[in-house]
C-alpha cells in the first residue's frame, strides 16, 4: 500500500539577484503536520519530487508555538504563520512563498528591518532616563490594561503590513503594527509624553492618511489584535493634533 | 590580527538577545559603552518569549506579609541548599526593583484593583509572587527591553552564529562566526564578551526549548577555558507531548490531570493502579514521571516512548472552559482535538539549572573578561529552579554583567587578536565540506537526542550513564566525519554540524557530573541513589577542559553566612 505523502511546491531564490524558480517536494505524511515541521522533514534529505538533489530551504523560524512572529509566509498565496498551517487542512500542492512586500533575502526569508525603522520613526517606546532607579512605575487600573493588553500582543510577524494595499513603495505607508504601537504607547501614563511627537511623525510621508480602511490587517493577524480600531483612535488623536497645531502656530 | 574577515569592534559583546542579553546591553550602553548584540535568530524572537507563568519578585502587592526573606528561603529549599546563596540573596533582593523598572519602560502587568501589579501563585514559592501579562510574559518582556534597547540605538548582529571566542593571553578578545544566510566569516573585537545563550533543551529529543538551544555558549566557554557547575542538573516537565511533532515537547500543564485526566500505557491499563492506588492520576508530579518512565523502561509505553494522558471522557465543553488555551494550542498547532483524543505525553527537557560558572556580584566566569547571565550561567537555581525565577534571573543578572562588563571595559587596553587562531577556527568550519564520505549531521543528532533522551533523561542509573559516556564517544567520533552538501549560503546541515560539537559537549558534562553525583537531589533522581546525601549536600561538580580532556572535580559548597543560616533555620 502506498503511504500516504504530502506535494509542496515551493518557491526559491539563491539571492535576490537570481530569477526564482519553484521546487516540488513529496514527504511522507505524518499526523498532525505542519509547513515548518514539513520544511524541516525536508532539510533531512533535500530530494525534490523528481529526484533531484537541492539544498535545504531557507526561512525564519523559531518558536513554533505562533509567539515569537519569526515564519510569516505566504501558503497557497495567503499570508500566515507556516508553525500553524496544517497541511492537512491545505488543497494540495502547498505553495509556499517569501512575503511579496519586503527585500528577499533567500528562499523564503525576507529583511523585515523597515517595521523597527517604522517603530523608531514614531517612537514605539517609553521614554525614561534609565541611569537612575526611578522605583514603581505609573499605577494603571486593570480597566486600563485590559484595554490595552490586546494591543501589546504583537508578536512583529509583518503580516498586517503584507496584506495592506496601501503598504507599498508609492505610499511609503509606516503599515498597522506601527499605528497601534503609537495607540498602545500614546495611552501609557509616561508614554503619553512622546504623543504629540508620535503624532506629528504619522502626519508626514507615509503617514495614517495613507490608510484606505481596507480591513485587510484585521482579518488577517494571527494575534487577533483590533487594529482598525487602533487605526481609528489613532486617527483620531492626529486630526485633534492638526488642529492644535494650527492655533499654535 | 587578520584583515581577511570583516571586523567590527566593541568595548562589549553580547552573545545572545534574549531577556539576559538584551538587559546586559542596555546596562552596558547605559554605562558608557560600545556595544554589539549577536543573535542566532532576528531580533525579538528569543526563547524568553515562550515564557508564560510570569516573573518572580516579592513586590508583596498581593501578600504583604512577603519580602526578599522569605523569596530567598524558597529560592534555596526549592534548588535543595546547592545554590550560590549570594546568587539567591542579590536575586531576592533586587528582582523587585528590575519589575518596577520593566513597568517604568512600558511592559503591561496584569494589575490589581488598586493598580499596583498584580502578583499570583506559583508552585514552591509561599506567597503570591509571580508578577505576570496574561500567560505571555516572555513575550511583553522581550518587547519592552527591545524597545528600550531600540530606543538606546544597540548595535544588533542577527542571524549570526558564534563558533568561538577569541583570547589575548588569559584574556577574552572577541569571538569568530558566520552570518548564517551567507555563510560569511565574521570577527568581533571585544574587551568583553557576555555569554547570554540560554539553554540545552535540542541535545534532547522531547524538549519544550526552541532551535536555538543547542548550549552554543556553555561550550563556547567551556572552550575558552571556563568552568562549568553543576551541569547534572537538568529539569525536565513530565508531561510533554512526544506526538505528534508539530507539538513535541510542548508542555501539557499538570491541570489535564486535575482535572479528571486518565493515564493508560499502550495494553490500555491505568498503570497509576501499581503505583498510587490511593492518589491515582492525582498523585505527586515526581511519582507520575517515575511511574511513566517505568512503563517505557519496561516495554508497555506508547508508540512514541510515552504514555496516554485522556481527557476525552469528560464533555467536550467542560473540557473547553477547564483548558482553554491547552485545548486551542493543541488543535492549531497539530489538529490533536483533546476533547476527542488522548494525548501521547513523555518526560520534556525544560530547562538547565547548571552552566558557567560565574562570580555572583559581577557574573564574571574564571576567563578574565568573560561573563555569563541567565539560563547559559548556573548558581542560582541549585538543584531545581521555581516557576517564575527564571525571568527574573534574567534582568537581575543580566544587568550585573552588562554593569561588570562595561566596568572591565574601561580598565583594559585593546585586545589583540591572534591570527592562528581565526585560521584555526577557519579551518575547524569548514572541515564538514572536506569530507569525501561520511554521514549527515542529522543522523548523528538524531541518535544523540535519542541517548540522552533513554539514558540521561529525567531518571538515571549508574549502567545507563557508563554506556552514555561510551555512546558519547562514538557520537564524538562520527560528527567529527559529517559530511555537508552544497555551499555556505544559507545551508541549515553545516549549521546543524556546528551545533552538533556544542551539544556533544554539554552532553558529555551533563552525563560525567551525573554520574559522579551519587545521591538523588532537587531534578536530578539515581534510580540507584533514591536519597540525599550529606557529602554530597556540601559540594558542587565542576567541569573543565584540561587539554582535550573533561576533567570532573567537587568543590566545596561556600559555607553560608550566619544571618542567612538563620533565615534558612526558620
Amino acid at each position: 500500500m502506498p503511504e500516504k505523502t504530502v506535494k509542496l511546491k515551493i518557491k526559491r531564490q539563491a539571492s535576490p539577484n537570481v530569477e526564482p524558480h519553484w521546487d516540488e517536494f513529496e514527504i511522507p505524511w505524518k499526523s498532525g503536520m505542519n509547513v515548518i515541521s514539513a520544511m524541516m522533514d525536508i532539510a533531512t534529505n533535500p530530494v525534490t519530487k523528481d529526484g533531484q538533489q537541492t539544498t535545504p530551504i531557507a526561512y525564519d523560524s523559531n518558536c513554533l508555538e505562533e509567539i515569537c512572529g519569526s515564519c510569516a509566509m505566504l501558503i497557497n498565496g495567503k499570508a500566515r504563520m507556516a508553525c500553524s498551517a496544517l497541511v492537512d487542512r491545505f488543497e494540495q500542492p502547498i505553495t509556499v512563498e517569501p512575503l511579496s512586500k519586503f527585500p528577499l533575502v533567500r528562499d523564503l526569508s525576507v529583511d523585515r528591518s523597515v517595521l523597527f525603522e517604522n517603530l523608531k520613526a514614531v517612537k514605539a517606546w517609553v521614554p525614561v532616563d534609565g541611569t537612575y532607579d526611578l522605583g514603581s512605575g505609573p499605577r494603571m487600573t486593570p480597566q486600563q490594561q485590559e484595554q490595552n493588553y490586546p494591543l501589546s500582543n504583537c508578536i512583529s510577524c509583518t503580516i498586517c503590513m503584507e496584506v495592506c494595499p496601501q503598504f507599498n513603495e508609492e505610499t511609503n505607508f509606516v503599515g498597522a503594527a506601527t499605528i497601534s504601537q503609537v495607540a498602545l504607547f500614546n495611552d501609557h501614563p509616561t508614554g503619553a509624553v512622546l504623543k504629540e511627537e508620535r503624532l506629528h511623525a504619522l502626519m508626514g510621508d507615509g503617514g495614517i492618511h495613507e490608510c484606505g480602511y481596507a480591513q485587510n490587517c484585521v482579518e488577517s493577524c494571527p494575534k487577533e489584535i483590533p487594529l482598525t480600531r487602533s487605526i481609528s483612535r489613532v486617527a483620531g488623536q492626529v486630526m485633534v493634533q492638526s488642529i492644535k497645531d494650527i492655533f499654535s502656530s | 590580527m587578520s584583515d581577511r574577515f570583516e571586523t567590527h569592534e566593541h568595548d562589549v559583546l553580547i552573545i545572545g538577545a534574549g531577556g539576559a542579553g538584551l538587559r546586559a546591553a542596555i546596562e552596558a550602553l547605559a554605562h558608557g559603552a560600545k556595544v554589539g548584540v549577536v543573535c542566532k535568530s532576528l531580533l525579538g524572537k528569543a526563547h524568553t518569549v515562550m515564557a508564560e507563568g510570569g516573573i518572580a519578585a516579592a513586590m508583596a502587592n498581593v501578600d504583604s506579609a512577603d519580602g526578599w526573606i522569605p523569596h530567598f528561603r524558597d529560592t534555596m529549599r526549592g534548588g535543595k541548599m546547592l545554590n550560590n546563596w549570594r546568587m539567591a540573596q542579590l536575586h531576592a533582593q533586587e528582582s523587585i526593583d528590575r519589575v518596577k523598572e520593566l513597568e517604568q519602560w512600558g511592559a503591561l502587568f496584569d494589575r490589581t484593583s488598586d493598580g499596583n501589579i498584580l502578583q499570583r501563585a506559583f508552585g514552591g514559592h509561599t506567597f503570591k509572587r509571580l508578577c505576570h501579562v496574561g500567560d505571555r510574559t516572555g513575550l511583553e518582556m522581550i518587547r519592552t527591553l527591545q524597545d528600550r534597547g531600540v530606543e538606546m540605538g544597540v548595535d544588533v548582529y542577527m542571524e549570526c552564529t558564534i563558533t568561538k571566542l577569541l583570547k589575548d593571553g588569559d584574556r577574552i578578545a572577541g569571538a569568530f562566526g558566520y552570518w548564517r544566510e551567507q555563510g560569511r566569516f565574521v570577527q568581533f573585537k571585544a574587551k568583553s564578551v557576555i555569554i547570554c545563550t540560554g539553554g540545552i533543551g535540542k541535545s534532547w529529543k522531547i524538549t519544550s526549548n526552541s532551535w536555538e538551544c543547542t548550549g552554543d555558549g556553555m561550550a563556547l566557554a567551556y572552550d575558552a577555558g571556563a568552568e562549568l557547575l553543576d551541569m547534572e542538573f537538568v529539569q525536565f516537565h513530565p508531561t510533554g507531548m512526544v506526538w505528534p511533532p508539530g507539538v513535541q515537547g510542548i508542555l501539557v500543564t499538570e491541570a489535564v490531570r486535575g482535572e479528571g485526566g486518565l493515564l493508560t500505557n499502550k495494553l490500555g491499563e491505568r498503570f497509576m493502579q501499581k503505583y498510587d492506588p490511593k492518589k491515582m492520576e492525582l498523585s505527586t508530579r515526581d511519582v507520575v514521571a517515575r511511574s511513566i518512565y517505568t512503563e517505557v523502561k519496561e516495554g508497555r509505553g506508547s508508540e512514541h516512548g510515552g504514555a496516554f494522558l485522556d481527557i476525552s471522557h469528560k464533555p467536550a465543553e467542560y473540557v473547553k472552559q477547564k483548558l482553554p488555551s491547552m485545548y486551542h494550542q493543541f488543535k492549531e498547532l497539530a489538529d490533536v482535538d483533546i476533547t476527542k483524543q488522548p494525548m501521547e505525553v513523555g518526560p520534556t527537557c525544560h530547562y538547565m539549572m547548571g552552566g558557567i560558572r560565574v562570580e555572583a556580584e559581577t557574573a564574571q566566569t574564571t576567563v578574565p573578561g568573560l561573563f555569563a547571565a541567565g539560563e547559559a550561567a548556573a548558581g542560582l537555581h541549585g538543584a531545581n529552579r521555581l516557576g517564575g525565577n527564571s525571568l527574573s534571573d534574567l534582568v537581575v543578572f543580566g544587568r550585573r554583567a552588562g554593569l561588570a562588563a562595561a566596568e572591565h571595559a574601561k580598565k583594559v587596553s585593546a585586545p589583540n587578536i591572534d591570527a592562528s587562531e581565526i585560521e584555526r577556527a577557519e579551518r575547524e568550519m569548514l572541515a564538514p565540506f572536506d569530507q569525501s564520505a561520511g554521514e549527515s549531521p542529522y543522523a548523528v543528532h538524531r541518535d544523540l537526542q535519542d541517548m540522552m533522551q533513554s539514558l540521561v533523561g529525567i531518571f538515571r542509573v549508574e549502567d545507563d550513564l557508563k554506556t552514555a559516556l561510551a555512546e558519547l564517544d562514538k557520537l564524538k567520533e562520527r560528527a567529527t566525519k559529517v559530511r555537508v552538501e552544497g555551499s555556505r549560503m544559507f545551508n541549515p546541515g553545516w549549521h546543524l554540524a556546528r551545533d552538533l560539537q556544542c551539544m556533544l559537549t554539554v552532553s558529555e558534562a551533563v552525563t560525567r557530573s551525573a554520574l559522579a553525583r551519587k545521591e538523588s537531589r532537587g531534578a536530578h533522581s539515581r534510580i540507584d541513589y533514591p536519597g540525599l546525601d550529606e557529602q554530597w549536600g556540601k559540594q558542587n561538580n565542576i567541569t573543565k577542559r584540561e587539554g582535550e580532556t573533561m576533567m570532573l572535580k567537587q568543590v566545596a559548597r561556600p559555607p553560608l553566612p550566619d544571618d542567612l543560616k538563620k533565615i534558612l533555620d526558620e
